[in-house]
């Protein structure tokens, strides 16, 4: 449903830039400026759509905000500016489809790019033409005017990514925004550069070119390496946890399972994108204590869920990164709120989560309920055990995947 | 660490900081009383200073042999900016207020500050030196650096940045040789892998002036992204890898120390492969491998029972099947962690003997040549084994460690890693194993009462896999 109307909304987007391009192509014919350089910054800013690099938040960016900057500066007045933009978009849509791996990934790239982009060029365009009569210096102009169209593009670009991903994955929209926020380090990059060339390219000529570069592939070689490094570490945490499955100590796929549902009702509850990442490491790792039951004396003297959780945040605290992490596994089994009290503020969303899709996983694949049971289960222990508020969402997302009907 | 040795670096290390001290106040000395340079535009060079201390003083690894700073950048970004008449005194005065890191200061270090201080202003001074007369020689007075050039700037600040490296180098490898006797000599394609990434930057930094020098103070909030913005991508990047890196150390730590006889024994034998490493003359990469290959050899370890290692009698066909899967299964697992596939591959081969027998691996055929790391890592293990106490016996001095080392040199071991680690070991001046001299006969017979169990073990196996002769016991596999 949702993805006919991301298509069909990317579809008319397309139809707006094209008319656009239309219009201030024959608009600057007329007005008789040169044309040529307004062709080769249309050109760059449709090929850079196909340069996309990795981001921290773990999707992609691609770079035609560069080319766009430098042309604001370099092109003589707003007309000449819009037209390279959407000419540029235009050819975008093409270079969207052909490299994006779905019709679905492009048809949201590209609601995302047009809009920033146009927003882009108004804004910047606009505020340059406006600051012409004052007496700042010519340079701190165009700085003024780019940077305030750049902020611009990235919370338009943010809002609209958020927005197309809450239509595409039901997340919480609030989750989706703070993820496109953490993308500022690579977007200012590329911004940069693009600023750099833009206001040196009369005087330093081909120069230019190693000067908008280098600083953005100094800086690339960190953030594919961050990337890979943050795939990697989630891996390791996941291979780690899995130790006491392995040793036949914990029901097998319990932690990755619980892990996965922890995460998607974080998602849907709206939790700032670090705590989701760590709630997934807590997860994984909220049933690590049991590696201590190899030890025959502690079978024999008895242990308790508490005792285990307590093991397993010791056995996590001694990773200096992961005192957070610890903290959430420790406290997983305490109730919300004790008899005659309110909640508890002492107890972590985070652990709660935990708690909630660590007994609905128990329920299903140990106890062998159907998952309305399990669900029924947990409703029935809300009074202290399980927040409401997170049992609701549980089953918002058990609805979301079709486990169960709405 | 005996007397002797703490007080030859200690006298080592006074010389040392003399000289270097002298170093910078002479050049400091010469730049004051002589009309040679004007002090550059003071709240030009105090944003720059503050920017160099900054980053001088948060460098980062971005791997063991690579600390990445963008301090050269603003070093040459601001010599440019201050042109051929005030570079190399804005510069050796930026250099010469990083001294002392706070770290520095909060230990009362002294030594350090003092070394630094001789090295950075006797870099940056001949850095910016070549600089400048690359911006002047044959340059008409009064003409503006941009007119003269802009492939004076590219190259002239490429070249400082590798004279500032050069420099930095050489007194570092100076003052380490001096203070602690080891001279490494690194071959020319390592120095390069340092260079390389330093003449880029020293390249974009001199091209940074150069925007400045064109566009004017407009110029200072973009060339401030770009120092900012490439720091915080390695600092971000270099703190996931030491997180990644910390995360598997604590875990095992905390695993091993339920348990008495393999407490530590992870750390010590990563300790000793990296040591191993170094003395072989690997570094990079290659040494961080090997050291999480030690990290990870145990691993499958913590998932077997305690009561099957702590077992002091041979296993039996059944206990010795769930100790293998196990094993087995924990390797599986971290093979899906993409970097640490081939540290998995040296790790579960380092039961493997130097001339092909032992137990290899999966994926290597009885008869294969163990490959030189997992050489390494079955030198060290054994060397922890031997000193330290087991279930079955208690633990060794270090010179019959080394004896059985060198007795099965050519067989099991790789002689030339022996030997390197011995040579490492002395070097180190640490002592491990127990401190009470047993004749061989005595040693000997201890160490018997072990292999007995483990011989018994290999024959019903028909293999040695996990019990390697000598210092390898039941609780070590």
């Amino acid at each position: 449903m949702a993805e006919n109307r991301l298509h069909r909304l990317s579809v008319v987007l397309f139809f707006l830039v094209t008319a656009l391009a239309t219009a201030s192509t024959i608009l600057l014919f007329q007005e008789g400026d040169p044309w040529l350089n307004v062709a080769l910054w249309a050109v760059t800013i449709a090929a850079s759509h196909a340069l996309s690099v990795p981001t921290p938040s773990g999707k992609r960016i691609n770079l035609a905000i560069g080319p766009a900057v430098a042309a604001v500066i370099l092109l003589p007045n707003v007309l000449a500016v819009m037209t390279a933009i959407s000419v540029g978009l235009f050819g975008g849509w093409i270079v969207l489809r052909r490299r994006s791996k779905t019709d679905r990934d492009a048809d949201s790239d590209y609601i995302a790019e047009s809009v920033s982009m146009v927003a882009f060029g108004l804004v910047a365009s606009g505020i340059l033409a406006a600051l012409a009569d004052t007496a700042l210096p010519l340079a701190w102009e165009q700085l003024i005017s780019i940077t305030s169209g750049a902020v611009v593009w990235f919370v338009v670009r943010a809002l609209i990514s958020a927005w197309v991903g809450t239509e595409r994955e039901d997340l919480a929209s609030r989750y989706l925004w703070l993820l496109a926020l953490e993308d500022w380090t690579v977007a200012l990059s590329i911004f940069t550069g693009g600023a750099l060339f833009g206001m040196t390219w009369t005087e330093m000529g081909l120069w230019a070119f190693p000067v908008a570069i280098l600083p953005y592939a100094f800086s690339h070689l960190a953030f594919v390496r961050y990337h890979s490094t943050r795939i990697t570490y989630g891996q390791m945490i996941r291979a780690l946890a899995q130790i006491p499955e392995v040793a036949d100590l914990a029901p097998r796929g319990h932690s990755s399972r619980t892990a996965d549902l922890a995460v998607s009702m974080a998602r849907e509850i709206g939790l700032h994108p670090n705590q989701v990442t760590e709630l997934e490491y807590s997860a994984l790792m909220h049933d690590v204590g049991r590696i201590t039951l190899t030890e025959p004396a502690i079978l024999k003297a008895g242990y308790t869920d508490e005792d285990i959780a307590r093991w397993g945040a010791q056995i996590i605290a001694e990773a200096p990164y992961l005192q957070e992490v610890s903290q959430y596994v420790r406290v997983q089994h305490n109730p919300y709120r004790r008899p005659g009290e309110a909640k508890d503020p002492d107890v972590p969303m985070i652990s709660k989560i935990i708690k909630v899709a660590s007994a609905y996983d128990q329920s299903v694949h140990e106890m062998h309920l159907s998952p309305l049971e399990a669900l029924e289960r947990i409703h029935r222990g809300s009074a202290y055990d399980f927040d409401p508020e997170v049992s609701g969402s549980l089953r918002r997302v058990l609805v979301q995947r079709g486990v169960i009907a709405a | 660490m005996s007397r002797a040795v703490a007080q030859r670096q200690h006298r080592a290390k006074v010389q040392v900081a003399a000289g270097f001290g002298a170093l910078g106040v002479a050049i400091l000395a010469f730049l004051i009383w002589t009309p040679w340079q004007t002090f550059p535009d003071p709240f030009l060079w105090a944003a720059f200073a503050a920017a160099f201390v900054y980053f001088e003083w948060h460098s980062v690894e971005v791997n063991d042999r690579l600390f990445a700073s963008p301090s050269i950048m603003v070093l040459l970004t601001a010599a440019v900016i201050f042109g051929p008449g005030s570079a190399v005194v804005g510069a050796v005065a930026m250099a010469a207020l990083a001294v002392a890191t706070p770290q520095d200061i909060r230990e009362r270090r002294w030594f350090q500050p003092i070394a630094n201080f001789g090295q950075l202003v006797a870099s940056a001074a001949a850095a910016t030196t070549v600089l400048s007369l690359f911006l002047s020689v044959g340059v008409p007075t009064g003409t503006s650096v941009l007119d003269s050039g802009l492939w004076r700037i590219a190259i002239g600040s490429a070249l400082a940045a590798i004279v500032y490296g050069t420099v930095n180098y050489r007194m570092v490898l100076f003052a380490v040789s001096r203070v602690y006797g080891r001279l490494e000599v690194r071959p020319w394609s390592h120095i390069g892998a340092i260079l390389l990434p330093m003449t880029g930057m020293g390249f974009l930094g001199g091209m940074l002036g150069a925007t400045y020098l064109i566009i004017g103070t407009a110029a200072l909030p973009l060339i401030a992204v770009v120092f900012f913005v490439g720091y915080l991508a390695f600092e971000s990047y270099a703190r996931l890898r030491e997180a990644q890196e910390s995360t598997i150390r604590g875990f095992i730590k905390a695993l091993e120390a339920k348990d008495l006889y393999t407490r530590g024994h992870t750390e010590r034998v990563a300790r000793f492969a990296e040591m191993i490493g170094k003395e072989m003359g690997y570094d990079g990469t290659q040494l961080e491998r090997i050291r999480w290959a030690a990290l990870i050899h145990d691993v499958g370890k913590l998932a077997v029972p305690r009561e099957l290692i702590r077992k002091r009698s041979r296993l039996s066909e059944d206990e010795y099947q769930v100790m293998q899967h196990h094993v087995h299964f924990v390797e599986d697992l971290l093979d899906d962690v993409d970097f640490l596939k081939p540290m998995i591959d040296i790790a579960s081969n380092h039961h493997a003997h130097y001339d092909g027998n032992g137990y290899h691996g999966a994926g290597h055929e009885h008869g294969d040549q163990p490959s030189k790391e997992a050489c390494i890592l079955a030198v060290a293990d054994t060397f922890d084994a031997i000193t330290s106490t087991r279930s079955y016996r208690v633990a060794l001095t270090q010179p019959y460690a080394y004896a059985e080392l060198r007795r099965h040199a050519g067989t099991q071991f790789d002689p030339e890693v022996v030997e390197a680690f011995i040579a490492s070991m002395e070097k180190s001046g640490n002592s491990y194993g127990s401190t009470i001299e047993l004749t061989d006969d005595e040693a000997r017979s201890i160490a018997e009462e072990g292999l007995d169990a483990m011989r018994k073990a290999d024959q019903v196996h028909g293999r040695d896999f996990p019990l390697a002769p000598m210092g390898e016991g039941a609780s070590d596999g």
